[in-house]
């Protein structure tokens, strides 16, 4: 991440860019078959593999037209809202440490022994046990789904089973309901705060924090959409994709230090850094703009909601806790146990492009393949982070540089490379640099 | 609940060659039949911000990490070392756990033990380069590594029999609660 700050040390251009190396894996799967492909997309991150595995099956099923029979839906949109409920709760011991015990100066330790942290953080261990055995019963694991396959799921869930995800769908509403009233209260704390502490620095808290006017892509409130839809919620002629070089910095140089800066100080001065050399994603683009994607946009889209900003941000995706337990149950109620969850005709394929979108927990991740005599010709990933990059960078502007990282966490970005942190001064020099891994 | 009181976990990322060992290994012992109270997970790449929600210490008795580690020795060695030699790294974020920190502070509670193989070459962090599939000697190692395995939690299941000596590893099921094949 880079920044260009003034005087004050707001932050005037913010550049994030990501070297992950998504199109090595797109490479890979040409010539692959359709089984292999959601099984290597669902290894490109350690963090949302269920989101890339259903994404990169459900591409596939469009390209070569497979209809899936409802249980097999079912038992996806299941695993799909597990996911949702277990990253969400990961997400809060991400953004806590951020945040204050309500009345006190005293920031949040999700890992401390004492009260009241300790009831909130097994509050959220549970939560995520939840998630995951759900996950694990509709996807036949909990990390990577080996339940999925390219027409369906490989088997249906016994009666049994299904109570126990009922059980347990029952038993997290009420912890995400106390979950949710928690985090919304301890972020509207935050929120009215006139400064926050860094590291030992008095930063002055803008109201505007995370502020951008980027616009909005969701494709469902919960599941996704794919080409095969009657009526598709995504549009593959509105995207298109720029270099990075066109929208980032070049080389520039670390100019100052901040030795207080969690965790470890900044970077050294004189270390040469170039983002728009170092960016290995385009930036992606819908209707010609970067778009947010994630749960603030799934709930603008589907819900009129529209608070703005960080704060904003992290709240939506804490509203989301009960309506994926809600969405889950009404799910669970519709799958036959005794149903079938493979198509009758799975087809070869003819060459034609599909595509899918996953409302993963992050955001919008659209898989585009292009299948031909059960050989992949064509595949390629945007994944939620890669959407967020351009518009998390023009939220940054405004705001002071040590809160970039704030910003940057409502977005719970999903980098699985080092992502550094620079800070310019007004002569583009830069003046500090944070390793975040 | 799923918590089980042996856990088996694969850790690695297949796209990038011998670090596949571990999903591998996991692959293979979905084929045995395990006693009930064994739980085996292919924790991939996410095993450090998934795995640990499988254990608890009231629960779960005994953790076996496979994963490949560079330890000097010939590409497919298998070697074992228990949690508690191993040395804390450092918390950075929950998107960035080391598992090896984590490791470290639950073995205190739970008999841990991670089960390497020296890959064919040393991965380092950050390598990009995606190559699918083992090497030779590494694929190889997958049946000793299974053995090892298998000894590690007092399992009997045949081929683990050789291995065992006289008196071990058999008290340790029984400590586990497992019911004796």
């Amino acid at each position: 991440m880079v920044l260009k700050v003034n005087d004050q040390g707001i932050i005037e251009t913010g550049n994030w860019c990501s070297i992950t190396p998504v199109r090595g894996v797109e490479k890979l799967a040409v010539g692959k078959t359709p089984e292999q492909v959601p099984k290597i997309a669902s290894r490109v991150c350690g963090i949302c593999p269920i989101a890339h595995n259903l994404a990169a099956t459900e591409a596939m099923e469009a390209s070569i037209k497979c209809e899936i029979p409802k249980d097999a839906k079912a038992l996806r949109n299941i695993l799909q809202l597990a996911n949702r409920l277990h990253s969400i709760a990961l997400h809060d011991i991400l953004i806590l440490p951020d945040l204050y015990i309500p009345g006190t100066e005293t920031k949040i330790n999700p890992f401390t022994a004492e009260e009241p942290v300790r009831t909130v953080a097994k509050r959220i261990q549970r939560l995520r046990e939840i998630g995951q055995t759900i996950g694990q019963i509709a996807g036949g694991d909990c990390i990577h789904p080996r339940n999925t396959r390219i027409g369906g799921m490989y088997r249906n869930c016994s009666e049994q089973a299904k109570t126990k995800m009922y059980d347990l769908a029952k038993e997290g509403l009420v912890l995400a309901k106390a979950q949710m009233d928690f985090m919304i209260a301890v972020l509207r704390n935050y929120q009215a705060r006139e400064s926050v502490d860094v590291g030992g620095m008095k930063v002055p808290l803008p109201k505007t924090l995370g502020y951008h006017n980027q616009g909005y892509m969701a494709t469902h409130a919960f599941y996704g959409s794919s080409s095969l839809d009657e009526c598709p919620t995504w549009d593959i002629n509105r995207f298109k994709e720029v270099r990075p070089w066109d929208w980032y910095m070049g080389e520039m140089e670390v100019s100052l230090e901040e030795p207080r800066y969690p965790v470890g100080g900044t970077t050294k001065i004189g270390t040469k850094v170039n983002p728009q050399m170092e960016a290995c994603t385009g930036i992606p683009m819908y209707d010609g703009q970067p778009v947010e994607v994630g749960p603030r946009a799934r709930l603008a889209t589907y819900k009129n909601y529209d608070e703005k900003g960080t704060v904003g941000q992290n709240i939506a995706r804490e509203m989301e806790y009960t309506d994926s337990l809600y969405e889950m149950i009404d799910q669970i109620d519709a799958l036959d146990t005794c149903g079938k969850v493979v198509a009758d005709f799975i087809p070869d394929g003819d060459g034609s492009l599909g595509w899918a979108t996953n409302e993963a927990p992050r955001g919008c991740d659209a898989h585009i393949a292009r299948v031909k005599d059960w050989k992949v010709q064509y595949f390629s990933m945007l994944v939620p982070t890669t959407w967020n990059f351009a518009t998390c960078s023009a939220a940054l502007t405004g705001a002071p540089w040590q809160l970039a990282e704030v910003i940057m966490r409502g977005y719970d970005p999903c980098v699985s490379c080092a992502t550094h942190m620079i800070v310019l001064d007004e002569d583009n020099k830069v003046v500090a640099q944070k390793l975040i891994q | 609940m799923m918590q089980s009181e042996i856990v088996i976990v694969g850790c690695g990322n297949p796209l990038f060659g011998d670090d596949g060992f571990g999903p591998a290994v996991i692959e293979e012992m979905e084929k045995l039949i395990l006693p009930d109270n064994v739980t085996i997970q292919d924790g991939g790449a996410g095993a450090p911000h998934f795995i640990f929600n499988f254990l608890d210490p009231e629960v779960t008795k005994k953790l076996v990490v496979v994963d490949i580690s560079d330890f000097n020795a010939k590409p497919g060695s298998i070697s074992k070392i228990s949690g508690d030699t191993l040395k804390p790294g450092a918390y950075i974020d929950p998107h960035s756990w080391d598992g090896v920190d984590q490791l470290c502070r639950i073995s205190a509670k739970i008999d841990t033990t991670v089960v390497m193989c020296q890959p064919a070459k040393a991965i380092k962090k950050g390598d990009a380069d995606v190559e699918i599939g083992l090497s030779e000697d590494v694929k190889n190692a997958i049946p000793k590594a299974i053995q090892v395995i298998l000894e590690t939690i007092g399992v009997d299941y045949g081929t683990t029999i050789n291995l065992q000596k006289e008196g071990s590893q058999r008290g340790a099921a029984e400590t586990c609660g497992h019911q004796e094949r």
